[in-house]
């Protein structure tokens, strides 16, 4: 037996402890509220309640415990634990270090049940007639989530993964670990953060995206409580707060996620139908799909049914988002690559789904005699019809997106090999902007409905403005907005502009429905707030994509005058411009400047200075000039040196200038094969290369004895030339040579267009020679793309917004009586 | 009949025509010699790049192309054109996905997706194998 050296195994062993402690308190906890919660008797009701309660905290601050733990194994980087040296560096800036904690599967679980155990001690809290069965969720749930992080063997099966392993237990047979010295000789760093996540928005996102998960199981579970404690109605009231919570914190995560994307990954975009975002996104279209049902229940009585089966999937939606995107099913299709666990993962959270499936199915077989069906047709004047074919809607698009998200799982389960086709994006957004176009119609007119019915005179009288406002704004926005994506032809064109109409359309007609209706009055202003945030998402969302402009087109292969076009091209612009070091390049409306790079040694990042001018045609002396600062990690590896991107942007309000590298040639990386070639020169000597010629106009000589500038070095050898190209370019360029101590040593001069190197030298002879080298090596160049999005900024506000009126909801809610059915 | 019942036959409807617009823009995942019996059709091809071939990427002739011959765990081999820059960390894969068709001998490649090992970073195969080459650095540095 080896004794090791400088392991600190105490903290894990204290990890080891705490993460059981979670696991078995959460199961006495949802053992206790479950006895609480089928018992009719108070007296016997009441005990176990009391011990749930306690469990729950129990597990709750071993929750925050762990979450400590395992912070301080990655703050002080023991590397001895495989966490800490799979998702950490000692280079590693302070903030990333958080996001290290939620790169691993095991971190990303532990956040889920810290904000789990957060929502668990506010629903001690404040719920006061539904706490038991609520809690036997709650703490259900948590029982799960700490299963994951146990890392026990049954038989043979592992279940879950243990965040403090050590890498000596997991990799027992490599040959480090038989040197009892092994952390200070061979584990001295962690494979650190994945240069993708070294994000600021990584930081900020994963936490509020897993409130947002977090938060959905909590309507789940009122839902639940409804048919256990036999209250068919009153759950729905204690639901809908929570399910505004979640509808606007999951919403807020979601986009985060896509602004994220948008700011420092190349997707070139905010939003690509990757399985990982529609597995998000899904979830949340039904939880809004719930919430509408849920309010018309609450005003008609109806659509019970409805509102229970739409804020049961809603979660249930959020386990099998997980299940995708964890278990390594979406394998080839994502370009988020999460890796598999192995089977165990796999069948865990399949029996995590199966389990809260189960629990609804079998309380709703059991109580669905006593669920209210309101048989009475509903009138088309009515506001809950035009909701309900509304959350219809919404359920087909999440259907259709899941579906299709799905298709590599159904490979999986039918050994099928399909995958979707030529172009992902269009077979998503062809199907979404018809989407877009009913509910933008549905969001415009349907709060001008009262519930049960309204004359048609009283709609009429309040839609007649707002109408003719969105129609006239939509028909300039058509004329003049200059939307032409005709790619797929004039029938999706037609739909986006009529999308365009009915979002101007929702803007217009919730706001007027705030001022003129409402009065200004917040009561019920927080549905007419998110709806004009809704409207400016779709807004923002249709005309960013529509007018999205690739400004990096190239159609010649290379954008620079006196290089010869690239042979044959096809009808798609090509993407990518090369830009040479100081040689502005047109590139669409703008002349394109690539003037350096500077490297940040620490992590190794390169940072670009890229500057773009474009002169305004109706006046030539005003330039509208700025400079973009993508950067790049540069990755050094056995292959040769990687780029991993980060565009660079311009702001403007009205649209955003997005630029990143491609491609770049690192001057470290070339191999100069070329070699200087010796002349000897005078004063008035022209020399040859190969593209024209070089004019020697002077040489001056000094040394320190006759000269007091030359404090530096005993003498020196200066010369002026000009180099004139055979396209008839001139550059004046002054290689020096100097002479300290003996010690010879060049200045040389370089010209970037013709590639030459130019040096002087002084022969053992006495005469000056020009050492002239022509070499592919001092090109130096970037590849980027660039686009231009538009309007960009209306979808970030309409985000804010929307979120705002979820807050404002909840807030009146919370705040009166009212919502009493 | 109800309006509601019309309704959701109206959108039960709806769902089957869009689903069915969209199986067919359904593709396969394809080897090289299915993808070449299938010649101009778009597929995913599942292959890696064989790097004994040379890997032609030259910004300052054309930034929008690249070409590289790609092989199948089968033994059969492609040439591909991939009319776009050279993808990061693209000699590091272990495996690509190419989305594209077959034109005569060569496949033309619109869109790449790339399985790193680094991006695998649980995968405990990668980290094994890595921990070996941490532990061969020694023997090398004791050799004079």
């Amino acid at each position: 037996m080896i004794k090791f050296t400088g392991e600190h195994l105490l903290i894990g062993q204290i990890g080891n402890f705490i993460t059981i402690l979670t696991f078995c308190s959460s199961l006495l906890a949802a053992f206790a509220f479950y006895r609480s919660a089928s018992s009719n008797d108070i007296l016997e009701e009441r005990p176990w309640a009391k011990l749930g309660r306690v469990s729950f905290i129990i597990s709750a601050v071993a929750v925050v415990a762990l979450f400590v733990t395992l912070y301080i194994l990655i703050y002080n980087h023991y590397f001895e634990y495989k966490y800490a040296h799979q998702h950490s560096k000692r280079s590693l800036d302070v903030q990333y270090l958080l996001s290290c904690f939620w790169e691993g599967q095991e971190g990303s679980f532990m956040l889920w049940s810290f904000w789990n155990a957060m929502l668990g001690l506010m629903l001690l809290k404040v719920e006061k007639k539904f706490t038991s069965p609520v809690m036997f969720t709650m703490s259900l749930v948590q029982l799960f989530l700490a299963s994951f992080l146990l890392g026990i063997y049954l038989f043979d099966l592992r279940i879950g993964t243990n965040p403090f392993v050590l890498m000596r237990n997991e990799f027992p047979d490599a040959p480090i670990f038989q040197d009892p010295n092994y952390l200070a000789k061979y584990l001295t760093d962690g494979n650190g953060l994945n240069i993708l996540l070294q994000n600021y928005w990584m930081v900020i996102h994963p936490p509020i995206l897993f409130l947002g998960f977090a938060s959905s199981v909590v309507p789940y579970a009122f839902a639940v409580a409804g048919f256990w404690k036999k209250d068919l109605v009153g759950w729905v009231r204690s639901c809908m707060p929570w399910s505004l919570f979640s509808a606007g914190i999951l919403g807020l995560g979601i986009m985060m996620g896509a602004a994220w994307a948008y700011e420092s990954l190349t997707f070139g975009g905010y939003w690509a139908w990757d399985p990982v975002e529609n597995a998000s996104m899904v979830p949340w279209l039904i939880l809004i799909a719930g919430i509408h049902t849920m309010l018309i229940f609450q005003h008609t009585g109806r659509s019970l049914k409805a509102s229970y089966f739409f804020i049961i999937t809603s979660f249930i939606l959020v386990l099998y988002s997980t299940f995708l995107t964890r278990t390594g099913v979406l394998g080839d299709t994502s370009v988020h690559s999460f890796t598999g666990e192995g089977s165990t993962l796999y069948w865990h959270l399949i029996a995590m789904i199966l389990t809260f499936i189960a629990i609804p199915v079998i309380l709703y077989i059991k109580h669905q005699r006593q669920i209210i069906v309101n048989h009475q047709e509903e009138s088309m004047n009515s506001r809950e019809f035009w909701m309900f074919v509304g959350s219809l809607l919404l359920l087909i698009s999440a259907v259709y997106i899941i579906v299709l998200t799905s298709l590599p799982f159904f490979n999986k389960l039918f050994g099928t090999k399909w995958a979707i086709g030529e172009d992902v994006e269009y077979v998503y957004n062809r199907i979404m902007v018809m989407v877009a176009m009913i509910l933008g119609m549905l969001t415009a007119i349907t709060q001008y409905f009262k519930y049960k019915d309204t004359t048609r005179k009283y709609i009429w009288s309040k839609l007649a403005i707002p109408t003719a406002i969105s129609i006239v704004l939509s028909i300039l926005i058509s004329v003049f907005g200059e939307v032409s994506y005709d790619k797929f032809g004039t029938g999706f064109l037609l739909a986006i502009h009529l999308a365009i109409w009915t979002a101007v359309y929702t803007i217009i007609s919730n706001a007027m429905y705030l001022i003129t209706v409402l009065k200004g009055k917040m009561k019920a202003a927080g549905s007419s707030i998110a709806h004009v945030g809704f409207g400016m998402m779709l807004f923002g969302i249709l005309i960013s994509s529509s007018k999205k402009e690739l400004i990096s087109e190239n159609n010649t292969g290379i954008g620079v005058p006196g290089l010869k076009d690239a042979k044959g091209r096809e009808e798609n612009p090509l993407e990518n411009v090369t830009l040479i070091y100081n040689v502005p390049t047109p590139m669409g409306k703008y002349t394109v400047t690539y003037l350096g790079d500077s490297t940040e040694l620490k992590n190794n990042k390169v940072y670009f200075k890229i500057n773009f001018a474009k002169a305004d045609s109706s006046d030539p002396s005003s330039v509208e000039e700025f400079e973009v600062n993508p950067n790049a990690f540069l990755i050094k590896s056995p292959e040769g040196n990687q780029l991993s991107s980060n565009p660079g942007s311009k702001h403007y309000i009205s649209n955003d200038v997005f630029v990143y590298i491609t491609s770049w040639l690192n001057p470290d990386n070339i191999k100069d094969t070329a070699s200087f070639r010796n002349t000897p020169i005078a004063a008035g000597d022209t020399i040859y290369y190969s593209n024209g010629f070089v004019i020697v106009n002077k040489i001056l000589t000094a040394n320190k004895y006759d000269n007091t500038d030359l404090p530096l070095v005993d003498s020196a050898w200066l010369s002026e030339l000009t180099v004139v190209s055979k396209e008839g370019r001139t550059a004046q360029v002054s290689p020096a040579y100097f002479v300290k101590d003996g010690q010879g040593s060049f200045k040389t001069d370089t010209v970037m267009q013709q590639n030459l190197v130019l040096g002087i030298q002084r022969a053992k002879s006495g005469r000056v020679e020009l050492a002239l080298k022509e070499s592919s090596a001092v090109m130096r160049y970037i590849t980027l793309k660039a686009y231009r999005f538009p309007w960009i900024n209306l979808l970030w506000l309409g985000t804010i917004i929307m979120v705002s009126g979820f807050m404002v909801s909840l807030y009146q809610r919370l705040k009166s009586k009212l919502y009493v059915v | 009949m109800k309006k509601m019942h019309i309704l959701g036959l109206v959108l039960i409807a709806v769902v089957i025509a869009s689903l069915l617009t969209f199986m067919s823009d359904l593709t396969t995942y394809d080897s090289i010699e299915s993808a070449r019996t299938k010649e101009g059709k778009f597929v995913h091809m599942i292959a890696k790049i064989d790097t004994t071939k040379p890997v032609i990427y030259d910004p300052i002739k054309d930034p929008n192309l690249l070409t590289f011959t790609a092989i199948d765990s089968l033994g059969f081999s492609t040439k591909v054109v991939y009319k776009n820059a050279k993808p990061t960390d693209f000699e590091k894969s272990t495996r690509v996905v190419l989305k594209g068709a077959m034109v005569g001998e060569v496949f033309e490649c619109k869109e790449i997706l790339l399985k790193c090992p680094s991006k695998y970073k649980d995968d405990p195969n990668a980290q094994k194998n890595q921990l070996k080459v941490v532990s061969e650095i020694p023997k090398l540095n004791a050799q004079p």
